[in-house]
């Protein structure tokens, strides 16, 4: 186990950022109401559609086309769509659902894609938490992580990337602290001032986890502007506080004046002096 | 408990058990000596399995939990037959590290290993297990004629007054088995692969098992569960560990590890919500498995996401539930983490609980303060000790002191020394 400490500086920020790209399995993007992340969403996915893997998209909040605008039809080509939003209880097709939900078809899917890496993009992950148990999702997403490693016998190829959209105010902490114990990565999206910033919190296996908060930005043409370095009101860290020992103590550490007085006062016994 | 299950299964090997009339003899006093041929625990009639031994204070079967430092706090070791519950930090670093230590000593003793995960596969948990460090001393366990091949070295080395020469250089102690009880490990080296190939591990992987539809029924178990506790048994009862296949030669102990009990990989609901339906589906596994384990030669390790259950009363009832309860708090992203107190340490161990088998007393360490670190090679538990107050100006002269601000991290002096100054007394 070597530990890793959070990368900080000019060349380890595009590495972390890089590094989160990078990552096989879970990688959770929580947004807020003031801080969007479909944006942020939609730029991962077309970098991984030009990267040249395959990329699945499990639509739920938005309608296609609105999720498909601002990508160029390069990107577009390569996205394979599963529309939930259109029809989510599948009242149209007569014929049975899939076994184990829209994940499960998802999985099905996946099994079926060729070798190369895959991409799946949930948007949102908060849709399917609200409507399916969360113990099952959890599970659903580790077997997606995983299942592309076997597929039946050809060589182990690289595992899916899950990049799942969750909102944050939606959700109590339980279901929250579920998702990030299996998540490799989580982005959460906060900002000051007009100025979007990403934390990013890497959970590799068997090391520490890293973290880094960055800036950037989302370009008309859905590109990631990197900024670098923290916000420029760096509020403060939550996690390095200078802890002072000496608070919250239920004894008294210090003398008040009269006491300091009466001390130094004080004769000591045995102690012979002119006085004496 | 296990130690009178070794005694009374012991019958057809140790010919210490006496008739009192099936010779004709004067008296009724029979000469208890030692009668089994080929065997080396001539002084006890326990039959000895590597890799155990009995406790000092009651006799109680030991396992070693692989770490000696923890084995120290828990009493001696982790009993046979009795469970050992983690509570993981919040990364799961050194839980999951605990665990390994405890299948390598299980892997480097020669026991049967049954790992049960639900996220990762067992065979890629065992990839992962440290190396053991086996210095001379180890390596002469697994050799059987040690004598005459250190006599000889000890010619060159060292003088040994000639009557010492012929005493074997390692000890052994009576009903103890002769290998070595509790191994170190080095993190940084993985086990050799012949080590692991040699030892016998049955695997159990919840999500390939898991490929039929469950018929779950309310109140009930939740299907992983169910599973989990199926196999265990199966693989005790065909295994022969509670004693139900008399023709085995060899005793040997069961270890069972289970990762990551009561996520939501399980199928368990306690992780997500407060109030779920299945609140009692964990607390009745513990029940059952508890009965499992008592019944039979095996000691068990359950980690458990303690900090993800929503609902504290199940936390207090798998506490009770279970046997042995070891807790870990990691710094890492808390406000600990620049703590001056902890710089030296990566968290804090908490032994939350120990078991009174077969006991009036409980056998836990003075020591409430206990910090681990991972070096590189090395996982210690320490005493925490406050540093030394190096402060010189606690004296009355330096009133002036008092007015100035505390300074933590003074250069040069202590962690500590430079927030005490203002101290008086």
């Amino acid at each position: 186990v070597t530990p890793s400490e959070g990368a900080s500086g000019g060349p380890g920020r595009e590495w972390e950022m890089e590094s989160v790209l990078a990552l096989r399995g879970l990688v959770l993007l929580r947004d807020s109401v003031e801080w969007e992340g479909r944006s942020l969403l939609k730029a991962l996915v077309k970098k991984a559609a030009l990267g040249g893997e395959q990329v699945h998209v499990l639509g739920c909040e938005v309608s296609e086309e609105e999720f498909r605008e601002g990508f160029d039809s390069r990107v577009n080509s390569r996205l394979v769509y599963h529309d939930l939003f259109r029809d989510p209880l599948n009242w149209s097709q007569t014929g049975e659902a899939p076994p184990g939900g829209p994940l499960g078809a998802l999985q099905v899917t996946c099994k079926r894609a060729g070798p190369g890496p895959v991409t799946v993009a949930l948007d949102s992950l908060s849709w399917l938490l609200l409507r399916l148990p969360c113990a099952a999702i959890c599970q659903a997403l580790c077997a997606l992580g995983r299942q592309h490693a076997r597929p039946g016998g050809g060589p182990a190829g690289e595992p899916v990337r899950v990049l799942g959209l969750l909102h944050g105010e939606l959700h109590g902490p339980g279901p929250r602290g579920a998702l990030s114990s299996l998540a490799q990565a989580e982005v959460t999206l906060s900002g000051t001032g007009g100025q979007a910033s990403a934390h990013i919190l890497c959970r590799r296996p068997r090391q520490r986890p890293s973290h880094e908060t960055l800036c950037f930005s989302i370009l008309p043409d859905l590109s990631l502007d990197l900024q670098g370095g923290p916000p420029l009101e760096p509020h403060p860290d939550p996690h390095r506080p200078p802890v002072d020992p000496t608070t919250h103590l239920t004894f008294n550490l210090h003398l008040s004046k009269r006491e300091r007085e009466a001390k130094d006062s004080l004769t000591l016994p045995f102690q012979f002096s002119s006085e004496k | 408990m296990a130690a009178v299950a070794t005694c009374g299964t012991g019958v057809g090997k140790t010919g210490s058990m006496v008739m009192a009339g099936s010779k004709n003899n004067v008296t009724g006093f029979q000469r208890r000596g030692p009668r089994a041929s080929g065997s080396d625990s001539s002084y006890s009639r326990l039959v000895s399995i590597a890799g155990t031994r009995p406790s000092v204070r009651n006799g109680q079967l030991l396992v070693s939990t692989g770490l000696p430092a923890l084995d120290q706090l828990l009493g001696g070791g982790l009993a046979v037959g009795t469970v050992l519950l983690i509570e993981e930090d919040k990364y799961n670093i050194y839980s999951s590290l605990l665990f390994k230590y405890f299948l390598a000593e299980g892997i480097v003793n020669g026991h049967t290993l049954l790992v049960a995960s639900a996220k990762e596969d067992p065979a890629d948990i065992l990839q992962e297990l440290p190396a053991p460090l086996l210095d001379d001393n180890g390596k002469k366990d697994f050799d059987e004629d040690v004598c005459n091949h250190k006599t000889s070295e000890s010619n060159i080395k060292m003088k040994i007054a000639w009557r010492y020469q012929l005493l074997p250089k390692m000890e052994q102690a009576g009903p103890v088995s002769s290998s070595r009880f509790g191994h170190y490990y080095d993190v940084s080296k993985k086990m050799p692969q012949e080590l692991i190939e040699a030892s016998k591990v049955h695997g159990f992987f919840f999500p390939e098992k898991s490929s039929s539809t469950p018929n779950i029924e309310p109140c009930s178990l939740t299907h992983g569960y169910i599973k989990l506790l199926q196999f265990i048994q199966n693989i005790i009862y065909e295994e022969g560990f509670d004693g139900s296949n008399p023709q085995k030669k060899q005793k040997n102990i069961l270890r069972i590890g289970i990762q990551n009990l009561g996520s939501p990989l399980w199928g368990d609901d306690i992780c997500c919500t407060e109030n779920c339906d299945n609140s009692h589906s964990l607390t009745k596994f513990l029940y059952v498995l508890r009965g499992l384990l008592r019944t039979s030669l095996s000691a068990c390790v359950i980690t458990m996401p303690t900090h993800l259950i929503q609902n504290k009363a199940i936390i207090a009832r798998v506490t009770n539930l279970s046997d042995t309860v070891v807790g870990l708090e990691s710094f890492i992203g808390s406000e600990r983490e620049t703590n001056p107190l902890y710089k030296d340490y990566h968290g804090l161990i908490h032994i939350r609980q120990i078991p009174r088998l077969n006991n009036l007393i409980y056998d836990v360490s003075d020591v409430k303060d206990l910090a681990f670190k991972l070096k590189r090679k090395l996982f210690t538990i320490e005493r925490l000790h406050l540093p030394p107050d190096l402060s010189d100006t606690v004296s009355r002269s330096s009133k002036q002191d008092l007015a100035e601000p505390s300074k933590l991290l003074g250069p040069g002096c202590g962690a500590m020394a430079g927030g005490k100054k203002h101290l008086d007394f």
